[in-house]
């Protein structure tokens, strides 16, 4: 790994390329970029980098190639599982000021733009050619599509829409060493090795992005949000399965238990009903006639499915509401905690009740209130436990409590993330879900594009020789007894 | 349904051992697109059966040798489907061989592409390993996405063993619709035309010609006819019920594509920017048609493969010679950078050290 002369010889002839000001080496300039969301996590680079354009990242990639300084690189910093979390001994590529959309094509329904741009800046500049990009992020207004397209984001309305891979056309950058690469063409598919998938959802560590081609999607004509609220949650949960098996598709489905109802409430004075057990949003979009159908029929699915009391929200103003206490559900649940570590399991939707009681049952064990926010149509679980860091020993307990969850997750078939990545977070858990064959092989493609090891050393795979002993770990700390009540039910 | 798996596994090993090329083969429905491959053939389709399929969670998994019609029906008896309704070019063809050719259907726009419906797999590498990626679940970032590396990757990185995709609801009723548009102005009507939320689910030019699928709930479909005339102040010239159309197009059934009277052409596909002004591909004003509202051009020509290729990069576009008129190796697919090509070498040896798998099918370096 690099040394100080390295580092030293690397100052030296970035001086060269980029003004001072955007080379920052001391530790009051570093400290603003120590952590990204996942603040449990800190950590100084050596130095930070702010370039402006392409010509700028290609001369960083290869001074850092050349001397062997690892790259960690950083958009928005909103990620949330320690993906941009700098290297001790290396170099932190912040790409937020290349945030320039450079082109919008209204006929191919396109937007091209550079990758510190907001997510939610894609959707306000072709708003007034009727297009928008759609995957939505709760954190759309600060994350940047160069993070979305690292942790192939998603967001509320990605059940009907899909997630970040299923919405990018073309990607340009740069390998490792330096070398510009571009994948996909102006067109939507390509013959020859599918390799935006690779690159979508890597975590910066199979090369930097500097230009994104999005797809973008005609504003809905209409739009409709229904809030249904339950008394007990497997009741909601079992509506979300009826829905989705009657055939129909929302364009967003999403679930919230009593405690993140009543934090949201409190931020965001939604409307929401504080004393239900959970509610649902559910939002419908197409043409208006289309929309009255398919309100109709899920109306009718939900007064079957144990509804206690469904509201249509009256107009845009009501909408945004309904969906304002969702999108700030995690602030809102920072507010009622000192800390909260927000999980990002994935299960199959018929699994939901088994899960939601797993949780409930370590939560009691563990005695750390949960608030559940779920994708719920997509079965994805963001169990916000709280905490408070300052007591020594909680954090540790509460990755604890957070890694049985997981463990949860994978028995019943599913992922240990969803959307928010693997990073530093939850690289303990890959060996649940992975044998040491499939690690390999994932070691393998990270050697066949990085061979040295430069892009974000360290992060989303674990190295083998740690992998038994996580493994091991998980199997000590899981009580025989409860090991029997994890299994799922045949 | 036959679990084979012991069998292509030990086929794979001993090719490994004895350093000997193998060419992985489904339904033989593809066998014309990419170049032809000196090997062992490994067929695959005696490895097939719909493994588990759970309507209610909008997933199947399936064995890679499964026939596409097998599964298509099946999940039809649920009134679902695959949403990019992949081409099969004839019966025989398997959703494996469908995966590895990457290739998607009419409704690739407007629903999803083949890539997009992965949600995870089993597969064999060149060493004999079975591995498995992705899951069963909507949405998994855990690791990198080697479901979705498969898709298009023509049997070069490793054999399908199984895959798990996501299904969708079929809709209630279609309709196709035609419209006198000029194929250079065909993708801004067709935006047009979803812009005020009409479910277009394909759009496809022939000739002069635009014809353009909606699908949805039945109420909404019967009230096409006024929305159009309401919008657009006109209606239609002709209304197709049936699918018929959209399923020749896929499958290379529809007259276009009878390559006999010009036995000395190739077939193209052009992907590019819907819009762009393509016209400089078939001279003379020879036949053509597009897919994808404008996103697929399929075009005939005598022309040299490299300078097919050297146009399409110049209009930011990719081409690829589809179909021969030869059975040879030649320039199908067009040339990567040094930078990407690179990458597929060092990818390829990751998946298969010693480069059994389909050589030379995509490239002779490859
Ligand atoms: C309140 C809140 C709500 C959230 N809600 C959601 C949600 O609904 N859905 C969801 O998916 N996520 C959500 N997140 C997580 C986070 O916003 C996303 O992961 C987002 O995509 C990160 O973008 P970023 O620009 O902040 O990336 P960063 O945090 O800066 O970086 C994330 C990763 O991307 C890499 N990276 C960044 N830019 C590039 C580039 N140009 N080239 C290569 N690698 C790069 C980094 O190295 C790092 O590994 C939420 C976060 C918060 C704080």
């Amino acid at each position: 790994m690099a040394d100080e002369a390295a580092i030293h010889n690397l100052l030296k002839e970035l001086r060269d390329i980029l003004q001072d000001d955007f080379i920052l080496t001391e530790e009051t300039q570093l400290r603003p970029f120590e952590c990204d969301g996942l603040s449990a996590y800190r950590q100084l680079p050596k130095l930070a980098v702010l370039p402006e354009d392409e010509q700028q990242v290609q001369a960083i990639i290869r001074l850092s190639h050349k001397y062997a300084v690892p790259i960690v690189t950083r958009g928005a910093g909103t990620g949330l599982s320690a993906g941009a979390l700098p290297h001790p001994e290396g170099l932190l590529l912040v790409l937020s000021r290349m945030s320039k959309i450079l082109e919008i094509n209204p006929a191919a329904m396109t937007a091209r733009v550079q990758p510190g741009v907001r997510n939610l800046a894609i959707s306000e500049a072709t708003g007034r050619y009727g297009l928008f990009y759609a995957p939505d992020p709760s954190s759309q207004i600060a994350c940047s599509i160069g993070g979305n397209i690292a942790e192939n984001a998603g967001g509320v309305h990605c059940l009907k829409y899909g997630l970040t891979v299923h919405n990018i056309l073309q990607i340009k950058g740069f390998s490792v060493e330096g070398e510009p690469v571009t994948l996909g063409c102006g067109g939507m598919d390509n013959a020859g090795f599918n390799l935006m998938p690779l690159i979508i959802g890597s975590e910066g560590m199979l090369m930097v992005v500097t230009e994104i081609t999005v797809r973008l999607l005609p504003i809905p004509e209409h739009v409709e949000v229904m809030l249904a609220a339950f008394d007990a949650i497997d009741t909601a949960g079992q509506a979300v399965s009826n829905i989705i098996s009657a055939g129909v598709i929302p364009a967003g489905l999403e679930m919230m238990d009593n405690n993140a109802i009543r934090a949201a409430e409190d931020f965001a004075e939604a409307g929401y009903p504080r004393d239900a057990a959970a509610i649902l949003l559910i939002e419908i979009d197409g043409a208006k006639s289309s929309c009255e159908e398919q309100l109709q029929k899920i109306s009718n699915i939900l007064n079957t499915s144990g509804c206690t009391s469904l509201k249509i929200a009256r107009d845009d103003k009501e909408r945004a509401l309904f969906w304002k206490g969702r999108k700030s559900a995690f602030p809102a649940v920072g507010r009622i905690s000192p800390d909260y570590y927000c999980m990002d399991g994935t299960i199959p939707r018929k699994s939901l009740a088994e899960v939601l009681n797993t949780i409930s049952t370590l939560s009691e064990e563990y005695g750390f209130p949960v608030a559940n926010v779920f994708h719920a149509g997509d079965g994805n679980l963001h169990p916000l436990i709280l905490y408070d860091a300052n007591i020594p020993g909680q954090l540790e307990r509460v990755e604890e409590m957070g890694a049985r969850v997981l463990e949860k997750c994978i028995a019943v078939g599913g992922t240990i993330t969803g959307e928010h990545g693997v990073g530093v977070e939850k690289i303990r858990q890959m060996p649940l879900q992975f044998t040491d064959a499939e690690l390999t092989l994932f070691h393998k493609v990270k050697a066949a594009l990085d061979p040295q090891n430069i892009l974000n050393p360290g992060k989303n795979i674990p190295l083998l020789k740690h992998c038994q002993e996580y493994r091991a770990l998980s199997q000590n700390r899981v009580p025989e007894n409860l090991i029997s009540n994890l299994t799922p039910a045949s | 349904m036959q679990d084979s798996t012991h069998i292509l596994q030990e086929q794979i090993t001993d090719a490994a051992r004895e350093n000997a090329a193998l060419f992985i083969l489904g339904g033989s429905s593809k066998s014309f697109y990419g170049n032809p491959v000196l090997g062992e053939t490994v067929t695959t389709t005696i490895h097939n059966g719909i493994v588990e399929y759970e309507p209610s969670e909008l997933t199947v998994t399936v064995r890679g040798g499964t026939s596409l019609a097998e599964l298509t029906r099946e999940l039809s008896s649920h009134g679902q489907m695959l949403a990019c309704e992949p081409p099969g070019f004839s019966d025989d063809a398997t959703i494996g061989g469908a995966i590895a050719a990457g290739l998607s259907g009419p409704a690739r726009p407007y629903r999803s592409s083949i890539a997009d419906i992965v949600l995870g797999c089993r597969i064999i590498t060149g060493e004999g390993q079975i591995l498995e990626y992705g899951g069963k679940v909507m949405k998994n970032v855990a690791g990198y996405d080697i479901s979705r590396l498969m898709t298009g990757s023509l049997g070069c990185l490793g054999l399908i063993l199984e895959i798990t995709l996501r299904v969708i609801p079929a809709p209630e009723r279609e309709l196709t619709f035609s419209f006198s548009v000029e194929s250079l102005e065909s993708a801004v009507f067709v935006n047009e035309l979803r812009k005020k939320g009409l479910p277009v689910s394909a759009a496809s030019s022939i000739d002069g010609t635009l014809y353009v699928r909606f699908s949805g709930g039945a109420d909404e479909i019967s009230g096409l006819e006024k929305t159009l005339l309401k919008s657009f102040g006109f209606v239609e010239q002709n209304v197709q019920a049936d699918n018929t159309l959209w399923v020749e197009i896929k499958n290379h059934s529809h007259a276009f594509f009878n390559l006999e009277s010009e036995s000395h052409k190739n077939l193209w596909r052009l992907s590019v920017a819907p819009g762009k002004n393509v016209s400089a591909f078939y001279p003379n004003d020879s036949a053509r048609l597009t897919e994808w509202g404008g996103a697929i051009l399929w075009f005939k020509s005598a022309a040299e493969p490299e300078i097919i290729h050297r146009m399409a990069s110049q209009s930011d576009a990719q081409a690829t010679l589809f179909r021969s008129c030869v059975n040879e190796s030649m320039r199908r697919f067009a040339p990567v950078s040094p930078a990407l090509q690179q990458w597929y070498t060092s990818l390829k040896s990751a998946f298969d050290p010693q480069g059994i798998f389909n050589p030379g099918r995509f490239h002779d370096w490859l």
